[in-house]
């Protein structure tokens, strides 16, 4: 059976990767690759795993939810599309796009077509929080990978065109910039 | 990925801090272009910086958009005039001058740095025209900037170039009275001066450089004032110990932007990559003060007791910092403290906290030396002579850099204020006692001996 990636979400406290990762291991999956974030104390993590050759998908999702789902955590397993690309070859650039202003509905949004349209990919996106109450300070971090084909120029401009109409103060940056200042 | 934090504090570094690439200066080496005929080596000149030069600004500008950090001057730096001009008179080294003020222009560089001579341990017939032609030269340019060596730590003080500076910077002063003797701004002396600096108006390519170099002169000092005035916030407890150690990092993370930004710049144009010069350097603009510094250490003001202490912590710190940073350290590479270029320190200096010999002891510690110092245009040759003969024996002793770019204001007295506009700012003229002296000693000529420390082999 190929890989599969199973996200678990649920309000986060103590145990939640101890549960997972040892009804993983009673199912004889062997664990790839995992990573987790918490988001205003909800928990969400990702696990890559490889589960035994004899095993199937509904199987394995049985199993899981129900050693792991009576304690409130919602469990979703999907197949693996496997493209047979490097997952650590990046090509192109990678920029980041900070946007500081007044929190709005649809910021995101508006930000996001765009890149989209230009067939940039979004690799990480966050909010920032600078602490305080601030409205101002309110600061969405986006790092976009550009590839060669992209017309940066035409891309950067309309991002900026449309912080402007929103009354937003934009950056775009290399990426090494971060890098050079803060990883030494 | 990047934290919050890294991502805010760069952001601010940017937005609020002032942080930028202060100049990419090209050097360009003219020893391929020497003739004895002045239009065959004007022409000359002409097409090998422009060859050059023709997409530095561009070039800037284009990895500064890319990285968000503005690269604020784009200079060029050319070997000096008086070497590969040599033959010709100081008619025709004013020419010169005019050939260079207009090849600046043309690829949009705000300054052109070269208009030297290398004279410390003797005058030579180039030398000699160079320096009659500075007054003409710096009075008909706008742009190009000019600088005599007259003094190292291995050669002495060569007392008649001394004096002839002096003159020089009286008449070139005179020429520009209307504009409150500006052409000096662009004129420094030097004690030790470096080959591979890119802050004008000392820069100039030396001798033993590549034909054509990029070197990269970083600042920041609004953002180490903010560092230390941050984590003072946060622990009050700190010892400058601790100080120390906070401007170091700062500097170190400033030194590698601007060596990112220089070597890309490089790599476009494909031009060897130089040195980054992590002198902090002033704008008369307020959060890009050196002078704020020492009011983030605790000072009152610069030029209050304590200065040379705190001056001595910084300049050092920076170097440290910068020298982990980057293993292409050149040119001054410490903290410049120009009078009228800084506005904190203009103000120092005006509410008589900063004297001019609180300032000539603070350049023992710090990279330059008495820069950007408007004085009373009265003063007597052999008084200015002497003042940068005090100053060239600092550089000389404690073998490093020291140099003058002093502005004899033509008409004004002590108190008044002078009005340079742009990065050389304004300021009061400073008091210097005893200006009306004429006395001998500078004008017994001669070279003041090397020290004995010079004798290294």
């Amino acid at each position: 059976m190929n890989k599969v990636i199973i996200t678990v979400l649920g309000k986060d406290r103590p145990g939640i990767i101890s549960r997972v990762t040892t009804a993983l291991y009673e199912l004889g999956c062997n664990l790839e690759n995992v990573n987790q974030m918490i988001l205003q104390q909800q928990f969400a993590g990702f696990f890559i795993v490889e589960p035994p050759a004899n095993t199937t998908l509904a199987d394995l999702a049985q199993t899981l939810k129900e050693k792991t789902e009576p304690s409130g955590l919602t469990v979703h397993i999907n197949q693996v599309q496997d493209t047979g690309a490097r997952e650590d070859v990046i090509k192109g650039e990678i920029f980041l796009m900070t946007t500081i202003g007044p929190d709005q509905k649809g910021l995101v949004a508006r930000f996001s077509q765009i890149i989209a349209r230009y067939h940039a990919n979004i690799i990480n996106l966050k909010a920032v929080f600078k602490g305080g109450n601030d409205p101002n300070a309110n600061i969405m971090s986006y790092q976009i990978q550009i590839t060669p084909d992209i017309d940066t120029g035409q891309l950067f401009g309309a991002l900026r065109q449309k912080a402007e109409d929103l009354g937003l103060d934009i950056r775009i940056q290399h990426k090494n910039i971060f890098d050079a200042i803060n990883k030494i | 990925m990047f934290d919050d934090h890294e991502i805010i504090s760069t952001i601010e570094m940017v937005k609020n801090e002032n942080l930028d690439v202060r100049a990419v200066t090209l050097g360009v080496n003219l020893f391929d272009c020497i003739s004895h005929d002045l239009p065959v080596f004007k022409k000359n000149i002409r097409k090998k910086i422009l060859t050059h030069a023709e997409n530095l600004v561009t070039t800037c500008d284009a990895v500064g958009d890319k990285y968000g950090i503005q690269v604020v001057n784009k200079r060029i730096s050319i070997s000096p005039i008086a070497l590969v001009g040599a033959c010709f008179s100081s008619d025709q080294m004013v020419e010169i001058a005019q050939e260079l003020n207009d090849i600046a222009r043309q690829v949009h560089i705000d300054f052109i740095g070269g208009f030297s001579a290398l004279v410390e341990k003797g005058i030579a017939p180039g030398d000699q025209a160079l320096i009659d032609a500075l007054p003409q030269a710096l009075a008909q340019t706008q742009r190009v900037c000019a600088s005599v060596n007259v003094a190292t730590t291995r050669a002495g003080i060569n007392m008649d170039a001394v004096l002839a500076m002096a003159r020089a910077i009286k008449k070139a002063a005179a020429l520009t009275s209307d504009a409150d003797g500006l052409a000096c701004a662009k004129l420094c002396v030097f004690c030790n001066i470096p080959q591979d600096m890119p802050f004008m108006a000392g820069a100039y390519l030396g001798v033993g450089v590549a034909d054509a170099v990029i070197n990269v002169g970083v600042s920041g000092p609004g953002v180490v004032k903010r560092a230390i005035e941050r984590n003072l916030e946060g622990q009050p407890n700190l010892n400058l110990g601790d100080i120390a150690e906070i401007i170091k990092r700062t500097a170190c993370k400033v030194t590698r932007v601007g060596e990112l930004i220089g070597r890309e710049v490089a790599q476009n144009l494909a031009i060897q990559f130089g040195v980054v010069d992590l002198s902090l350097a002033p704008t008369p603009t307020v959060g890009d003060s050196i002078g704020e510094i020492f009011q983030a250490l605790g000072l009152t003001t610069i030029g209050v007791p304590g200065s040379t202490a705190a001056l001595a912590m910084l300049n050092d710190a920076v170097k440290k910092g910068g020298a982990f940073a980057s293993s292409h350290v050149g040119g001054l590479s410490g903290a410049f403290i120009p009078v009228s270029e800084d506005l904190n320190i203009a103000h120092a200096a005006a509410n008589g906290f900063l004297s001019i010999e609180k300032l000539e002891a603070m350049t023992a510690v710090c990279s330059v030396g008495l820069d950007m110092v408007p004085i009373p245009g009265e003063i007597t040759e052999e008084c200015l002579a002497g003042i940068i003969a005090d100053e060239m024996a600092i550089g000389m002793i404690n073998s490093k850099t020291t140099a003058t770019r002093l502005i004899p204001v033509p008409g004004k007295r002590a108190g008044e204020t002078v009005y340079f506009g742009g990065l050389l700012g304004e300021a009061k003229i400073m008091t210097v006692p005893n200006s009306d002296l004429c006395d001998p000693f500078v004008k017994y000529g001669g070279q003041i001996p090397a020290p004995i420390h010079s004798m290294k082999n």
